[in-house]
């Protein structure tokens, strides 16, 4: 630009730019300007990359506290919360053997408020493997996981397994004691496929259960390579997988139409209480079309007038409510308890007991049995069973409603009692008089792993969700009869895992009843 | 929404609290704060802040400080709680040094219990006051320290010999003149550190003849050639630590360098303890320990009973008193030797490393009892322990009467291969020639027999072995093994012993026994076992001497 050209007030505008700077930084952030219309509310949420994954607008139905309880979101709630715990961890981690051990020395006494981080990291953890867990059984009892969101489902199944993935793979970073034989038991129980190669005698041809141990570890020991593994595990792989599966999870909620709700939502919510934000006050003011013939059923297709508010900011308010709540859970938990660090992990003194982390205790109890059956069988079974749900299950009825389906909440609470009460007879009874190994010292281990408490609690759960299956002439019955079970199932096997087994997994009313030496 | 609105509210201010809780905790709640809060200094209210004591040489960052401001650099004057009293007087000064170097504990640390290492799973708590003096383990090593009877001697000589009179040893004697002259003569609390005047004697002599004080005629008087050399002992252990130099001369007494190494010397049959004293007390099995789970009380514990603290073990049980037992772990805590810069290796360590001085003193005495008493006994009777092979009684008179010095010798540089007895002339962690003569003189005048002339020559037995494999059957397998392998008495069949052992000396073994053992002269007439003829015996003898290899 030549002097001549230059324009008399350029001084001027340029002080102008800078003073409006500011405003054009907010305009050109948020394109559509203050979300005070259901139309730039509506391009508040897809103008945004961090919302867009959120539809416009939200059923009442949904917002109910009582319809997810707002656990799907606390999931997340802490597993963000442990991503950034987690990053601000890895800023004095150091991933090798006793520098490991040093480092979280560091982080614990040194690094200021490190150890309230890695409180708050590791409460986080186990507050989002129990919301994920929560949140799997309330999307079965509301019959949620149905056309057409059985797909979904499954993919909250393999979040479910990358959630334990993640929380386990952490479990040996501090390389203490603690850490050290609970992968070790963790690593075994990989392995347990072998129990059933070593009957049959092909270990030496085909050894599933010592690949995988192999491939856990990358050693025979829990070594520096198993270290180096569970560290990229932990802080790469697994989080990128479960972000992109949480990614998934989150688009399909959109596109599976919304969360689940019973057929005569709009009838039982009644018309909206009077200062809600109208429903559909604005008529559209441009008319969209489809691109392309899209199959199947869109969230608009054949659907009533909706009974829906803007997501903004009605599902914001409730998701960010969750998510502080979350927060607030962590933090009283790190205060209130320091996560634990015991000495420096040494592989010649063995912990005993050697316990794995708390979610996986209700395995180690089935294992004590049979280490196949517990570590391999029945988790395979449960995942499968789990899957296979929405598949079989195609019925209508109670769709979006607790305990929904035939048989209902007074099914459910026969087969709590069932779960226990059989759960807790074969415990007893294992406990009180041994297993066939007790009886019979000579017996082949293949008859113990196919008879042992984990196959027979599953027999009596699969005989009685059958029985459910042919009395109620649905499969939604013998499937939350069945549920039910195993959920009863896993939390008297976790208990009696945490609390009542001690040194050589003997049963003990308290830890004061441990021997001494 | 409006039931939303009030969760998040509700819970924003409620994570708020907890956050402004956690910081308060972190920044106002802290111990140390509070101390220097109330701490005044000669200018008046101390600046409250993170204090500590850095020296990347030694690798310390010392957080101690924080708390015991008093022994930071230039804050001596700081008055106010009890934890603020000033370190007593000590060459080190802890604004240079640190803390940890010579307390342990964990010095990053900054509050009471986590930075004195009090907490569970801490592997390196401070050391207990009574065990202070472990702590110049980290640098220092006492040179010449004599095993325990001769450092009492000496020890007691320098009081007997009123040398307190005038000269002050750690804080004790040296009385001050009424007329401000100060002591009469030097503190001589390091003089084993910083070297003395070895003409000393001379000197004082001289002395007195010139200046006639009154001090000097009532407390000096001439000192015979031996109490002299027990002064010079004294002396040189004077290191400003008694306490330490008392524990090693027990560790000196006891033998452990038989089979433990330190700083590369003594035998390989057992751990190294030359970091014994940084154990990880996280790492020590403490399931048969009774008392606290400190690694002081462990080593205590062991001491006492090694077979049932360690499963297996193969340390004998030495039967040793409480104090000694005492003294044994105050020692093995002080070894804790780091990897120092060169500017902070002190003289007796590098006198040690370059100039191959030795940690104990070379007499017989105290070599015995640094090497060969955890086995063959404080007083070499030998050793019977639970679980473990019955250890030679090696100051026999029987022993001594018919071997050879050459034999001994022999033996000691050698060992008996295959049994727990190490070559000491042929280890480089071993002992040197001049060492083991003198451990020879110890011997024998522990029993005080001399060898018998022998004018024999070494084989000259010519009997028939045949006969002579029957009669060890019957008469001797029993102890020494059908093979002569060795059982409840020792291994015959062992090369270094068949190679140094003259016929005479197996015959007169046999025939006359070894007093205070099982082993009873075969000629001596007996009514319990079969005695055998001299002929029989020398059969006997050729029967073991098929067991030699012969030299190619």
């Amino acid at each position: 630009m030549t002097p001549a050209e230059k324009p008399p007030d350029g001084l001027r505008e340029f002080a102008d730019n800078l003073k409006a700077a500011p405003r054009h930084i907010y305009e050109t952030a948020f394109r559509s300007g203050t979300p005070a219309t259901d139309r730039t509310r509506s391009t508040f949420i897809f103008g945004n990359v961090f919302l867009h994954l959120h539809s416009v607008r939200v059923h009442r139905w949904t917002l109910r506290w009582s319809t997810t309880m707002g656990l799907g979101i606390m999931t997340t709630s802490a597993f963000l919360i442990t991503l950034i715990t987690g990053v601000m961890l890895m800023f004095y981690y150091k991933p090798f053997p006793e520098a490991a051990y040093d480092s979280m020395k560091d982080i614990h006494f040194v690094v200021p408020t490190g150890r309230f981080i890695r409180n708050i990291h590791r409460w986080a953890a186990n507050v989002m493997v129990v919301a994920v867990i929560l949140h799997m059984t309330r999307a079965f009892f509301t019959a949620s996981y149905r056309k057409p969101r059985e797909y979904n489902w499954l993919i909250g199944l393999g979040l479910l397994v990358v959630t334990l993935g993640l929380s386990f793979t952490g479990y040996l970073l501090p390389w203490d004691q603690l850490a050290y034989w609970a992968i070790t038991i963790g690593a075994n129980i990989a392995q347990s496929p072998r129990e059933v190669t070593d009957a049959i005698g092909i270990t030496q041809w085909f050894d599933p259960g010592g690949i995988q141990k192999l491939l856990l570890l990358g050693s025979d020991v829990v070594g520096p390579e198993a270290l180096i593994r569970f560290y990229l595990l932990h802080v790469m792989l697994l989080p990128l997988a479960l972000g992109a599966l949480m990614g998934v999870h989150f688009w399909r909620i959109r596109k599976d139409g919304g969360l689940a709700r019973p057929s005569d939502a709009d009838a039982r919510l009644g018309p909206p209480p009077a200062g809600t934000y109208p429903v559909f006050t604005e008529a559209p003011q441009r008319t969209y079309q489809l691109a392309a013939v899209v199959k199947g059923r869109t969230p608009a297709v054949n659907n009533g007038p909706e009974n829906t508010v803007p997501s903004m900011p009605h599902l914001f308010y409730a998701e960010l409510g969750v998510f502080m709540l979350t927060v607030l859970i962590c933090l009283a938990l790190a205060l209130i308890s320091d996560a634990p660090l015991k000495e420096l992990a040494n592989p010649s003194v063995p912990e005993n007991p050697a316990k794995a982390p708390w979610y996986f205790l209700g395995l180690q109890e089935l294992v004590s049995f049979s280490a196949f059956m517990g570590g391999i069988g029945v988790p395979a079974i449960v995942l499968l069973g789990l899957g296979l749900i929405p598949y079989l299950d195609r019925e209508k009825e109670g769709t979006g409603q607790w305990f929904g389906g035939p048989g209902g909440w007074p099914l459910v609470r026969r087969s709590i009692l069932l779960g226990l009460g059989s759960t807790l007879l074969v415990e007893t009874l294992v406990i009180r008089f041994g297993w066939l190994r007790e009886w019979f010292p000579h017996i082949p281990q293949l008859i113990i792993t196919a008879i042992n408490p984990a196959t027979i609690l599953t027999t009596i759960y699969a005989l009685y969700s059958l029985w459910l299956i042919r009395r109620h002439h649905s499969t939604r019955a013998g499937a939350m009869g069945l549920f039910t079970c195993f959920l009863c199932g896993f939390l008297v096997l976790t208990i009696i895992g945490t609390y009542f087994r001690g040194p050589n997994w003997v049963f003990y009313w308290s830890p004061g009843d441990w021997p001494k030496h | 929404m409006s039931k939303n609105k009030y969760l998040l509210l509700l819970s924003s201010l409620g994570a708020l609290a907890l956050l402004i809780a956690a910081a308060v905790n972190e920044h106002f709640m802290k111990e140390w704060r509070r101390i220097q809060n109330v701490a005044v200094s000669d200018e008046g209210p101390v600046e409250v802040r993170l204090r500590q004591v850095i020296n990347p040489g030694l690798k310390v960052t010392d957080r101690c400080v924080s708390c015991h401001v008093t022994m930071g650099a230039g804050e001596g004057s700081v008055r106010g709680a009890k934890v603020l009293a000033p370190h007593k007087a000590v060459s080190h000064d802890p604004a240079e040094y640190g803390c940890t170097v010579c307390h342990g504990g964990q010095g990053l640390a900054t509050d009471k219990a986590e930075s004195h290492g009090d907490v569970h799973f801490w592997p390196e708590p401070m050391l207990p006051s009574h065990y202070s003096y472990a702590g110049c383990g980290t640098c220092h090593a006492p040179l010449r320290v004599p095993q325990r009877e001769s450092y009492q001697r000496a020890v007691s000589a320098f009081e007997r010999l009123d040398c307190y009179a005038c000269h002050r040893v750690e804080g004790r004697g040296g009385t001050i003149r009424p007329d401000g002259g100060g002591m009469e003569g030097p503190d001589l609390s390091k003089a084993g550190l910083a070297g003395y005047d070895r003409e000393w004697y001379p000197k004082h002599v001289e002395k007195m003849q010139k200046e006639p004080l009154k001090a000097w005629k009532m407390s000096f008087s001439a000192v015979n050639d031996e109490d002299r050399q027990l002064l010079d002992v004294f002396l040189s252990t004077c290191v400003g630590a008694s306490r330490l130099v008392e524990a090693k001369a027990m560790f000196n007494t006891a033998g452990c360098l038989g089979c433990h190494k330190v700083s590369g010397v003594g035998g390989d049959s057992g751990p190294d303890l030359s970091r014994a004293g940084y154990k990880d007390p996280g790492l020590a099995d403490f399931s048969h320990v009774s008392g606290p789970a400190t690694l002081a009380n462990w080593q205590a514990e062991h001491l006492r009973s090694p077979l049932s603290i360690v499963l297996g073990s193969q340390m004998p049980s030495l039967g040793l008193s409480d104090r000694d037992i005492e003294q044994l772990v105050l020692y093995t805590l002080s070894l804790r030797r780091r990897d120092l810069p060169i500017s902070y290796v002190p003289k007796d360590r590098m006198r040690a490393l370059r100039f191959g001085e030795r940690e104990f003193s070379t007499d017989g005495a105290t070599v015995y009892g640094t090497f060969c008493a955890g086995c063959h006994g404080l007083a070499g009777s030998g050793l019977r322990s639970a679980g473990l092979a019955s250890f030679p009684s090696i100051a026999n008179p029987d022993l001594l009467e018919r071997v050879s010095d050459e034999f001994l010798k022999n033996t000691i540089q050698h060992g008996r291969p295959g049994r727990r007895m190490p070559a000491w002339g042929d280890m480089a962690s071993g002992l040197r020639p001049e060492e083991i003569l003198s451990v020879i003189d110890y011997l024998r005048s522990l029993s005080g027999v001399k060898q018998k002339p022998d004018r024999t020559p070494p084989r000259w037995v010519k009997a028939d072995s045949a006969s002579g494999r029957a009669l060890f059957a019957s008469t001797c397998a029993g102890c020494h093994g059908a093979q002569g392998e060795g059982g409840e008495a020792p291994a015959l069949n062992n090369q270094v012993l068949l190679a140094s052992a003259t016929d005479t000396y197996l015959i007169e073994t046999i025939g006359r026994g070894r007093r205070g053992t099982v082993m009873q002269g075969f000629l001596d007439p007996s009514p319990a076992r079969r005695t055998l003829a001299g002929a029989e015996i020398e059969s006997v003898v050729a029967f073991i001497r098929t067991w030699e290899k012969k030299q190619p």
